[in-house]
């Protein structure tokens, strides 16, 4: 018991230290990092996330990728949760296929689609949006959220459809009242899954992405400037890159290991 | 009232039965597994099924009509309730879908609760509640929705027995006022006896017969019409190329010479007992035969017994 609490700690400890030395750089001054080795900052600083926040090319790097990343959200749900309840409800011709031939999207790597991509956004003038970059993504997004919902879906007994239909309920009224607010936390992991793909993808994002719509991820791999690199800015953009996220987990976290294994825990 | 005209349980029946189910009449529907107990429902609440038929609710054809719009309550075997709903919110919904003033609904909410003894659990969730408790909401619920027709597919099934026993006595105080056509379907012979003023028999997704369980009891058309009705088995013998059967309640341990009785000679192969009643399995003529006794009783296995029936008792087919 002793034993395997240890391994816990240092399995925590192991996990932590990155974090905290992120967090750690971004309140220090550029001169403090390179300077000497101290497991705590001398003299803390906010200058860096002032930095963030003042300049243009930060803050609109940050709106930028927040754009698409919702924009994806949306239209992968919108487009998912339809599809997941058609898959879990009703036998069609080739259904089963179908449902595989959506996991197949995944197998394929995204370098595979980026030059079609953009080619084709290219000459539809959707180049250098945020929709352009989340339509892309949608092209893994959608699959994967139909593959989660499907999962939860299934688990929701047929009857209750039918007891609404007795009961005198509409279509709409039992799938908004009744049959969504069910699976609210299954929505929440597939929002999950959708936004922590988008948000941390960087090759389609890079591509597809010109000056106007340039997204964080590309911003920070790019902060090298004629004065060297700017190690505490770049923390400090990693640590709110890193914030989105812990959010939505937090929001979520009661579903993520059923959402994990693609809704197929009971 | 409800007819069924030319109904097919099952897509490759080579013909239909017709049935009339009564208003004000507890109907039950008894048959083993697979019988098309559940089939029969969904086809009268207009749900999706391989059984076809015509169903008129007095007098006028149900047709197509889709189950929003069918005069028809279901109680699912499994406790089907909306898990995200609370008790009195799962009572309110087909009053809400019906568009009843909200102080209306409110009131037969409490009424429905007290009459199914949930009133105290309004504001809980389904999952809350014990087994009993939630199927006793789905029947709240079918209530609720006032239809003409009530239909009740194994509602006990998953309880325990002495829950079962209750909730059974309460179903018949609570359906034995109204004038609706209560279907009710089992496999359990008892149910019969305890809550039907009618009984339909199905095997195999045909019916093979109908009439008050007495009746049925009595004069049973087929030896599967006597099978439904017998617990556990009935036991065959042939007397005078007839062949007969005999239930195993009618057939008694002993050695009578009153003329009229048929005598038997039964080599016992187990004994079991439920403190009420012993079942005596044996082997007679190379059948095997159950005799049905009261309280508790064992037979050593290996020996033979005479057994004795009255000749009235005996159904020959």
């Amino acid at each position: 018991m002793i034993r395997s609490r240890w391994v816990l700690i240092a399995y925590v400890i192991y996990l932590v230290v990155p974090l905290y030395w992120l967090m750690s750089m971004a309140i220090r001054s550029n001169a403090d990092i390179v300077g000497d080795f101290a497991l705590l900052p001398n003299s803390p600083t906010l200058a860096n996330f002032a930095e963030i926040i003042s300049n243009p090319v930060w803050y609109e790097a940050f709106g930028n990728s927040l754009a698409y990343v919702v924009i994806n959200t949306v239209i992968s749900l919108a487009v998912a949760i339809p599809a997941a309840y058609a898959f879990s409800r009703y036998r069609f011709l080739g259904d089963k296929q179908l449902f595989f031939w959506l996991l197949t999207n995944r197998m394929a790597p995204p370098a595979v689609f980026l030059l079609p991509f953009f080619q084709l956004y290219s000459a539809i003038g959707l180049f250098d949006t945020p929709l352009a970059v989340a339509l892309a993504h949608c092209l893994f997004t959608v699959p994967l959220s139909v593959w989660i919902l499907e999962g939860f879906f299934s688990a929701v007994p047929r009857e209750l459809d039918e007891l609404a239909k007795i009961d005198g309920h509409s279509f709409p009224y039992f799938f908004f009242r009744i049959f969504l607010p069910i699976n609210r936390g299954a929505i929440g992991v597939t929002l999950f899954f959708c936004f922590m793909f988008s948000w941390v993808e960087l090759l389609l994002a890079r591509t597809l992405s010109g000056a106007a719509s340039k997204p964080i991820v590309v911003v920070m791999t790019r902060t090298v400037s004629a004065s060297g690199m700017d190690w505490g800015v770049l923390a400090a953009a990693g640590v709110l890159t890193v914030l989105p996220g812990v959010l939505v987990v937090w929001f979520v976290r009661n579903h993520l290991v059923k959402g994990f294994a693609l809704g197929r825990v009971s | 009232m409800l007819e069924l005209t030319d109904v097919r349980l099952r897509a490759d029946a080579v013909e239909g039965f017709d049935h009339v189910f009564q208003a004000g009449e507890i109907s039950v529907v008894l048959g083993s597994n697979n019988a098309g107990k559940t089939d029969l429902c969904r086809l009268i609440a207009g749900l999706h099924t391989r059984a076809s038929g015509t169903i008129s609710v007095d007098d006028c054809k149900l047709g197509n009509l889709a189950p929003q719009h069918r005069p028809v309550g279901l109680v699912y075997q499994a406790f089907v309730n909306y898990p995200n709903l609370t008790v009195s919110e799962n009572i309110a919904s087909p009053m809400v879908a019906r568009r009843l003033p909200a102080v209306e609904r409110d009131r037969k909410v409490v009424e429905l609760a007290s009459m199914l003894q949930i009133a105290e659990f309004l504001d809980r969730l389904p999952h809350e509640l014990s087994g009993g408790q939630q199927q006793r909401l789905a029947i709240a619920r079918a209530l609720a929705k006032d239809a003409q027709i009530l239909l009740l597919d194994e509602p006990l099934a998953n309880l325990d027995f002495k829950l079962r026993e209750s909730l059974e006595n309460e179903l018949r105080d609570l359906f034995g006022k109204t004038s609706t056509v209560v279907i009710y379907t089992s496999s359990d012979p008892r149910d019969a006896f305890a809550l039907g003023d009618q009984i339909l028999l199905l095997k195999d997704g045909a019916k093979i017969q109908a009439g008050t369980p007495i009746d049925v009891y009595r004069f049973p058309e087929s030896f599967a019409a006597m099978e439904l009705l017998a617990e556990p088995i009935i036991n065959h013998f042939e007397s005078s190329g007839d062949s007969c059967a005999l239930r195993p309640e009618h057939v008694l341990i002993g050695n009578d010479d009153v003329p009229g009785n048929v005598d038997f000679k039964m080599l016992v192969t187990a004994n079991e007992t439920n403190g009420n009643d012993s079942f005596i399995h044996g082997e007679v003529g190379g059948r095997h035969w159950v005799v049905r006794c009261h309280g508790m009783r064992a037979i050593d296995v290996g020996t033979t017994i005479d057994l004795f029936a009255s000749a009235d008792d005996v159904v020959c087919i």
